[in-house]
């Protein structure tokens, strides 16, 4: 059930490499914390092998105007946001870091947000939902200076979410009770009401790894709803849609990011037949995009047909793009602007992640920045996706 | 081993190796690079949140699973008050502190009405209900996205009386704290006050006994342990900068309980070393990558066993419960014996129509007693006859069924027993109750524990006229060591010593808890012949002081001489009252004695 | 009227409070020997349910893999009690470092799970029924998975009321939950029960783990622990050691949760649980079952 753990091991090895190459001061060093090992590896590792693979392409390509790269600092949080906050310590201490990656959840990087604001130095977060992240001050203002984001953000999702949803007139939505569930609840339920002022949207909250959704779903079904929006992690949609069996609950089911990942397709079998769910268009379109088809040649190449890709060699996971793409990415955004700045100044990296346009990345087809607008993400990088069965095998196929 | 943790005991123990200790820390910290002050900071904020757990734990026997909830109070009310309102860090982390203190002083009340397992789930419950309180209450503590911006040292916004503070500074303040905070514990502990959580972490009836309240007393550890918590939670406030619910929840209640387990209960120095293991472990189980969650859940397994009393134990000598500043003073002392004869004479204990029905058996049925001053009154009967229970009865352990206990013409029936004992009616137990762990000497200062008045700020503070007061006290207890021919092991614990020394302790304790009624429970049991007459000298002096006395034993011989009169209880029933003499002459008695202690008579 | 809204989550209450009845009733068992609880618990559950994963996905049949990861958990139950409770129980001072040593334990088998299975949650196969199978009661749809774990979780319950009232070992077993000194002096392997009482507990968390991890269809190295606070709280409600205590526990926790969560708010179904524990002790520290302390003087 698990192939990749020999390659984890060379992971590990190549990890250790850039000790090696420290004594030459031209190298150019990154660094970030997250969930590498724990519960919750699943997005860390996968963002590590991300920068990885970025890493060593830049490098084979000769490097930044022929200085080297290198992860120099790779620190392990468990998703624990005092580690995180520890962690980046260590790593801001390294004045050799020039450029850095948020952790790999919204806890922790709302737990590190400030402090890097402070420092200055450029971060781009791959994974981290939450807007606030982004904008602390709220969505009309200016974002954290020194704070990109080529995340799912929540407010691209919703927006997504509510263009699918506003189709019907009654809708229940089901959220986790974390700051990604409540604020993306609440974001769908602001942009339904505002698309469609007579919608009755009920929100219902749960914890993860609840066993039982009986509350929530049947005051969804007294609401009288007609389709049904899960925001939350694959597993526990998994117990939602058994749950939904288990009353005889049938309505049009919706979900986030989350529903796009084997837990769910695997947890709830047969039942994911007909979830729609949105997630990056990107490794749904065939032919995908160059970078994204690149991005994908290489992962494979480097860590083969594993839990992260799939074992499809023609059609990665979708999941792919967001667990380890978006590491991918975000290396290759640092890489590009400092290249383009001629400095590692953090001032000037700043200045030219602000004036990214148009970069071609791998998750997002153009990635671009401005001094206003952090936020990688459009609408029209989303897709919504629905669940078939073919055969004895769950496809996804991109409806838009 | 037992010499190299007797040096290192003294050596922590050393005022000035402390105070080099701190010195060299503060000037060092700038050489240090800030990544690891900051972390040196978490272990200084994980003491303290150890010594809460010590403090309600190790010293009070309360365990908490809950621990969390306090720490997230601090943190949140110093967060909300100094970020929302925009109060001084010298005002919100005061009161921080208060409102966890009240925290935990709420939550004493039902919690002292359980133990064990029933109270690590009760305050489990507690650190849930906060958790999702927290989570829930986004008006004020941002819900589940949290409170962001607390000022504080990693964002440097942090700003204490106008002064700007960077994370140096800040170690440096946390230092000082950290280290007043130790001071205070360990003063607390060489108190009265550590001494009554420990008696009550012991046997609660014990401490009963001699006029120490196990739910107050509670109340205290609870109150003072809360506060702790909600020191360190309101300090981490303003280390990190961000509250988030996740941060509070059950692995930070846990955490803390294996560190001050691991660090060994009771040992202050161990738990110190104890919070800088396991703040710096995670960081240096890193290079274990993936192994590192199974490499400590291995330390958590195996710690205990390989280390039953924790790091503290490993290390150092158990910790001792008196100021040694008060034992300097006490020797400067010269305290007499006499001076423990109650002030007020001529008070008389009345049992009246005492019956004690247990579902549907009768203990005690119907008896009357009467112990007058300067008199002693045995107490015989077979095993079972209802003696102890009566003894139980009249020292408030039970409530009678029916009928009355008096004592200087005050109706004392149905009293906690400790309000009893501080009435003046005190009793030694059948089985010798004492603190296992304290020295001869601890355990008969705690006897005198009601006659320590000072407060309990003297005491955390360690002020000259708390340091005199139990200095005074302790004079008497050499008296008292004295008189019970214990001087020699005063300085023992008293799980290394033979049965009939403890026995003498518990006379001596009983007495240093000036009563006016001493009631003794076969103190003559499992005692040698020397021993039997020290007792017998003992029991003499304390009616020469005039005491009233109450002695229950099987042992003639040792009756003989030195009662005045005797009362005989057969399944619960009286069937004598009268002298010795005519004891042995009564039909009754010699019917309920037949072929078992009628040989010894 | 009985309406289905109420129905539904009354249902609810009832399925849920019986997984939460047959996890007190692991717990319940070493605390009669050992007056101790498995802080560990939910990884054994986990580690039952991941096994038989792996096991079936060996082409082993379904039942042979139950009952494998079965053995391999009661094992467990051996070690569990030989070097984690015996060696904080015999630490001087009474502490309560049992709780330290088990919930160690417990993240160690977390550990190597998440490395040898992975950290992501897993598919679990239906073992009997699928979540689709239901029949229908008063025109509503009752779950045959959950019925089967009400099911297990009675038949546990009179199969231990039996044992505990009818048999010598049962006998042996009261003995020893009031006084293990005195029994062993009377001559019972107290040693013997002890240890059959940490598989027994074991093996009864690997049933729980199997029938629950196919409720909802996933299992990862986390699954459980969650489930045990539910369970600690069904246990301690009913009044530890009372197996009948067990079950009305984990149905009022149960029930009381899913009507709270339906009629007031699914925010306060999970906090309610912890509340109404702590109200219930404060009101009777001994638990509904359970008989109080009496005070020995």
């Amino acid at each position: 059930m698990n192939i990749s753990r020999r390659t984890l091991g060379l992971g590990a090895t190549a990890l250790s490499l850039p000790g090696l190459v420290q004594a030459q001061p031209a190298t150019i060093k990154f660094g970030f914390t997250a969930a590498l090992t724990g519960p919750f590896n699943e997005f860390g590792e996968g963002i590590n092998r991300g920068a990885q693979i970025a890493v060593e392409e830049c490098n084979k390509a000769g490097g930044i105007n022929g200085r080297m790269v290198a992860l120099a600092e790779v620190l392990d949080d468990q998703l624990v946001p005092d580690r995180a906050v520890q962690n980046l310590r260590r790593i801001l201490d390294n004045r050799e870091i020039v450029g850095l990656m948020c952790p790999s959840g919204s806890g922790p990087t709302l737990a590190i947000a400030d402090m890097i604001q402070a420092d200055g130095r450029p971060i781009i977060n791959p994974q981290a939902q939450t807007p606030t992240i982004v904008y602390p001050n709220g969505l009309d203002k200016p974002p954290r200076p020194n704070l990109f984001s080529v995340s799912i953000s929540n407010t691209v999702e919703s927006e997504k979410l509510a263009a699918a949803l506003a189709q019907y007139s009654r809708v229940g939505i089901v959220h986790e009770s974390t700051g990604y569930g409540v604020t993306g609840a609440e974001l769908v339920r602001q942009e339904l009401v505002k698309r469609k002022p007579g919608m009755r949207v009920s929100v219902e909250s749960y914890n993860q790894r609840a066993q039982d959704m009986t509350a929530q779903l049947v005051r969804v079904q007294r609401a009288n709803a007609e389709a049904m929006l899960v925001i939350g992690l694959g597993a526990d949609f998994a117990v939602i849609r058994r749950n939904m069996s288990r009353l005889n609950m049938n309505l049009a089911l919706f979900g986030a990011a989350g529903a796009v990942t084997m837990p769910y397709i695997e947890g709830a079998g047969d039942l994911v037949a007909g979830t729609r769910a949105v997630n990056h268009a990107a490794f749904g379109r065939r032919p995908m995009h160059a970078a994204a088809a690149k991005f994908v040649d290489l992962y494979r190449a480097k860590f083969g047909t594993d839990r992260w890709y799939g074992q499809d060699a023609a059609n990665p996971l979708i999941s792919l793009a967001a667990t380890v793409g978006s590491g991918y990415d975000c290396i290759n955004l640092l890489i590009d602007a400092i290249r383009r700045a001629g400095s590692t100044n953090a001032a000037e990296i700043v200045r030219a992640l602000d004036q990214t346009r148009d970069f071609a990345g791998a998750t997002i087809e153009k990635i671009s920045f401005t001094p206003q607008n952090h936020v990688a993400l459009k609408l029209e990088d989303l897709g919504t996706y629905e669940m078939l069965k073919r055969g004895d095998r769950v496809v996804l196929e991109l409806r838009d | 081993m037992n010499r190299l943790r007797a040096l290192l005991s003294a050596l922590v123990a050393d005022w000035r190796l402390q105070a080099l200790l701190v010195l060299a820390l503060l000037l060092g910290a700038p050489q240090l690079s800030p990544g690891t002050v900051q972390i040196a900071s978490f272990v200084l904020i994980a003491a303290i949140f150890a010594q809460s757990i010590n403090l309600l734990t190790g010293l009070a026997g309360q365990i908490s699973l809950g621990h969390a909830g306090f720490f997230g109070i601090g943190a949140y009310c110093t967060g909300v008050l100094v970020k929302t309102h925009g109060l001084d860090v010298t005002i919100g982390v005061p009161l921080a502190v208060l409102l966890a203190g009240v925290a935990g002083w709420l939550l004493s009340f039902p919690a002292k009405r359980v133990r064990d397992v029933y109270l690590a789930m009760m305050t489990l419950g507690f650190g849930m209900v906060f958790f999702e309180v927290v989570r829930e209450w986004n008006s004020v503590t941002g819900g589940t996205m949290g409170l962001p911006g607390v000022p504080s040292a990693a964002l440097r916004t942090l700003t204490i009386l106008g002064i700007k503070v960077d994370g140096l500074a800040y170690f440096q303040l946390l230092l000082l704290i950290t280290a007043a905070t130790m001071l205070a514990v360990r003063n607390l502990t060489q108190s009265r006050i550590g001494r009554a959580f420990y008696a009550i972490h012991i046997s609660e009836i014990a401490a009963g006994s001699i006029g120490i309240p196990a739910g107050a007393t509670k109340q205290w550890a609870y109150a003072l342990s809360g506060g702790l918590a909600g020191l360190a939670g309101a300090l981490y406030a303003h280390l990190v900068g961000y509250l988030g619910p996740e941060s509070f929840a059950l692995p930070r209640s846990i955490e803390v309980l294996v560190i001050a387990i691991v660090g060994g209960l009771g040992s202050i120095a161990g738990q110190v070393l104890s919070a800088t293991l396991f703040t710096f472990l995670p960081e240096r189980l890193q290079v274990f990558a993936e192994w590192q969650f199974i490499a400590y859940g291995l330390i958590l397994t195996f710690s205990l066993m390989l280390l039953p009393k924790g790091i503290g134990g490993l290390l150092f000598e158990a910790p001792r419960f008196i100021r040694p500043g008060a034992r300097a003073r006490a020797g400067a002392l010269h305290a007499d014996a006499a001076m423990l004869r109650p002030a007020d004479q001529g008070a008389a204990l009345e049992a009246e129509r005492i019956t004690m029905r247990f579902g549907g058996l009768v203990a005690v049925d119907d008896v009357s007693l009467r112990l007058e001053p300067g008199r002693i009154t045995a107490l015989v009967g077979p095993n079972g006859s209802g003696k102890s229970t009566l003894v139980n009865v009249i020292t408030g352990i039970y409530r009678p069924s029916a009928g009355q206990v008096r004592f200087a013409g005050r109706d004392i029936t149905g009293l906690a027993d400790h309000q009893v004992a501080a009435a003046g009616v005190v009793r030694t137990f059948q089985d010798p109750r004492l603190v296992p762990h304290f020295t001869v000497r601890e355990n008969l200062l705690l006897g005198a524990h009601r006659q320590l008045r000072h407060s309990g700020v003297a005491a955390v503070l360690a002020l000259p006229s708390a340091t005199a007061e139990e200095a005074s006290q302790l004079a008497l207890v050499e008296a008292v060591l004295a008189l019970a021919d214990l001087t020699a092991v005063a300085d023992r614990p008293i799980d290394t010593l033979p049965y009939g020394t403890r026995r003498m302790a518990e006379v001596g304790r009983a007495l240093l808890a000036r009563p006016r009624v001493i009631l003794l429970d076969e103190p003559a049991a499992g005692l040698s012949e020397p021993e039997m007459e020290r007792l017998t000298q003992l029991i003499r002096d304390m009616k020469a002081m005039g005491l009233a006395i109450l002695l229950i034993d099987h042992h003639m011989d040792f009756l003989a001489d030195l009662v005045d009169d005797v009362v005989v209880l057969d399944s619960g029933r009286m069937i004598y009252r009268g002298d010795i003499a005519g004891m042995r002459g009564d039909a009754q008695v010699i019917a309920a004695y037949l072929g078992d202690e009628a040989a010894h008579a | 009227m009985m309406d289905d809204f109420f129905f539904s989550l009354l249902l609810a209450g009832i399925s849920v409070g019986a997984v939460y009845a047959l996890i007190a009733l692991g717990l319940n068992l070493t605390f009669w020997t050992t007056k101790t609880m498995n802080f560990g618990q939910g990884s054994l559950m986990m580690l039952c349910a991941m096994l038989t994963v792996f096991l079936s996905s060996q082409g082993l049949a379904m039942a042979l893999a139950v009952i494998g990861s079965l053995l391999v958990v009661a094992a467990f139950g051996v070690f569990i009690e030989r070097w984690t409770v015996r060696p904080a129980l015999q630490a001087s001072g009474g502490s309560m470092g049992w709780v330290v040593s088990t919930l160690g334990f417990g993240i160690f088998l977390q550990g190597v799970a998440a490395k040898y299975f992975g950290s992501q949650a897993v598919a679990f196969p239906d073992v009997v029924f699928t979540a689709q199978d239901f029949v229908t009661v008063f025109g509503q749809y009752v779950s045959l998975q959950y019925l089967v774990v009400l099911a297990v979780a009675v038949a546990l319950i009179l199969a231990l009321e039996l044992f505990v009232r009818k048999t010598v070992w049962g006998q042996a077993v009261h003995a020893v939950s009031l006084d293990p000194e005195l029994a062993l002096v009377q001559g019972i392997p107290v040693r013997l029960l002890v240890l059959g009482s940490f598989m027994l507990s074991s093996a009864l968390a690997g049933v729980a783990g199997v029938l629950i991890a196919q409720i909802g269809g996933t299992v990862d190295p986390a699954f459980g622990f969650d489930l045990v606070l539910l369970g600690f709280v069904a246990a301690v409600l009913g009044g530890m050691g009372s197996s009948m205590g067990a079950l009305a526990g984990g149905l009022l926790v149960g029930i009381l949760s899913k009507l709270v969560g339906g009629y007031v708010s699914t925010a306060a179904e999970h906090g309610i649980a912890f509340a109404l524990l702590m109200l219930a002790l404060a009101l009777r520290p001994q638990g509904l079952f359970g008989r109080p302390e009496v005070s020995k003087a």
